[in-house]
């Protein structure tokens, strides 16, 4: 008995799988994001499943989000590190336009979005709150829409067709490279075409994988072009719904 | 009797201030339909900011002075907002807790130069009628107002400028509230009541040296930002009369 033991002062003691299991329900995850070119600007399409461990968690979750007028982020992941981290870039962005009555420029945008991933480094490393993001911009000086995927430390890639992340996103790797090479360049497609290609990958991407719901659930998309953000209508979506989930 | 007489250095520092203000050009707001619209003519630097999401500032003074104030009021705004919510940035915490009990202490301060500054801060309501503006003096003393607000480096024309704004009976569209924004601003630039000049022809003479400063902060806007600033196009029409 230790000393502490003897004065009554007990440690609470967690079993190994109820910890495994308390960590998984404490950290909820999103799922597939995916983010495709088109000849306007960038496509972000994602399903809306959160899952804890291995239970559905939420089937509501928003995943691609707005950073600002110009830049949509999709995150896979740990929700919570996630959503904290694009509260404060939101709130970055704006605090520097506002305060330096200049934009901060897309490079200091992706430059933000490294260093708050290398500042949940630490967490991932112990197994809790790590996540990966994709960034879509429309980059106003080339006049197109560029996409940035990054590792967990923050080192950031930029893609010149597709960026997918998440649990379902390994498994459909492939599909996206048959897309370009069989079929055309993402960047060539019109949004509808690009549009029912990755909600086909994301109906694919669920019959392969348990954490992401496919499409039965309307899925969230938006793009971003030269116009802005753009929520796609409910419309659109249950057309393309109806038309795929009959193939 | 002591040698200081701390009442006499204050009115000291506030005729310094007064003196400083008494040229400088004035800021109008005003609700209209589409949002709150801030208005000013300048020959220098740029006088109408944004501060936070429904909030927007604008003001005279020394520049450096209007600056101080104005990133003030961002770090407060900002903070405040990443700490709680965006919801509980409002105007009254910025002017009533940040920036009142900051100019007064330095106004009070025998030996700090006061802020050449009076400021006019705004805040966009889903409905016009809910819109709330705040006139912030360099001493700190503050002032609430409804459907629009005027400050002016001299009371009379800061008065006279609210008797032009008290015309309107209804909530104007942006295109009929630019007008008489530009009519107010020119009461306030220059008594007419002396010259007896009208206000068109006025006008047409200021903006033959200054620049007219416009920008709205939207009442309902699909951008992230509702603050924007008024474009040549945005003006045209209502300017078209004068130049």
């Amino acid at each position: 008995m230790s000393l502490l033991e003897a004065q009554g002062i007990r440690f609470p003691t967690v079993d190994a799988d109820l910890r495994t299991h308390q960590v998984s329900l404490v950290d909820v995850h999103g799922t597939t994001v995916i983010a495709v070119k088109f000849d306007q600007g960038v496509l972000n399409v994602a399903d809306r499943r959160a899952t804890a461990g291995n239970a559905i968690f939420y089937e509501e979750a928003e995943k691609i989000l707005k950073l600002d007028d110009e830049t949509l982020i999709a995150i896979a992941g740990s929700y919570a590190a996630a959503s904290e981290a694009v509260r404060f870039l939101q709130h970055s962005f704006k605090y520097y336009a506002r305060s330096q009555l200049q934009e901060m420029s897309l490079e200091g945008k992706l430059h933000e979005v490294s260093r708050v991933l290398g500042r949940a480094l630490p967490g991932a490393l112990q197994g809790i709150g790590g996540f990966l993001p994709i960034v879509s911009a429309f980059d106003r000086e080339k006049r197109e829409g560029r996409i940035f995927f990054y590792d967990a430390m923050g080192a950031r890639f930029e893609s010149r067709e597709f960026g997918a992340a998440g649990s379902g996103a390994e498994r459909i790797r492939g599909a996206f490279e048959y897309i370009v090479r069989t079929k055309r360049p993402f960047r060539q497609m019109k949004l509808e075409e690009a549009l029912r290609e990755t909600l086909l990958l994301l109906e694919i991407a669920a019959s392969l994988d348990t954490a992401t719901s496919g499409i039965r659930r309307l899925p969230s998309a938006k793009t971003v072009t030269a116009d802005g953000v753009q929520e796609l209508s409910e419309d659109l979506l249950r057309a393309l719904q109806r038309e795929l989930l009959t193939l | 009797m002591t040698p200081y007489n701390w009442q006499q250095t204050l009115r000291q520092k506030a005729d310094y201030v007064e003196d400083r203000l008494k040229e400088g050009s004035p800021v109008v707001a005003l609700s209209t339909q589409e949002g709150i619209l801030l208005l000013t003519v300048r020959r220098g630097q740029r006088k109408i900011f944004e501060i936070y999401d429904r909030l927007a500032f604008s003001g005279l003074g020394n520049q450096s002075d209007l600056e101080a104030v104005r990133q003030l009021a961002v770090d407060f705004a900002h903070a405040e907002g990443f700490q709680r919510s965006p919801d509980d940035v409002s105007i009254q915490r910025v002017v009533g807790v940040a920036l009142s009990p900051a100019l007064k202490r330095g106004f009070s301060d025998p030996l700090r130069l006061p802020l050449v500054f009076l400021g006019l801060f705004a805040q966009v309501e889903p409905t016009p009628e809910d819109d709330l503006y705040y006139l912030l003096n360099y001493d700190g003393e503050f002032s609430l107002h409804h459907r629009y607000a005027a400050a002016a480096g001299r009371e009379a024309s800061r008065v006279e400028m609210e008797q032009v704004l008290s015309e309107l009976k209804r909530v104007p569209k942006l295109e009929a509230a630019l007008e008489i924004a530009l009519r107010a601003w020119v009461v306030g630039r220059s008594s007419l009541k002396e010259s007896g000049e009208r206000w068109e022809e006025r006008l047409t003479q200021e903006l033959r040296h200054g620049r007219l400063e416009a920008a709205l902060l939207e009442r309902d806007s699909r951008r992230d930002r509702r603050f924007r600033m008024l474009e040549d196009r945005d003006v045209k029409t209502a300017l078209s009369r004068f130049i």
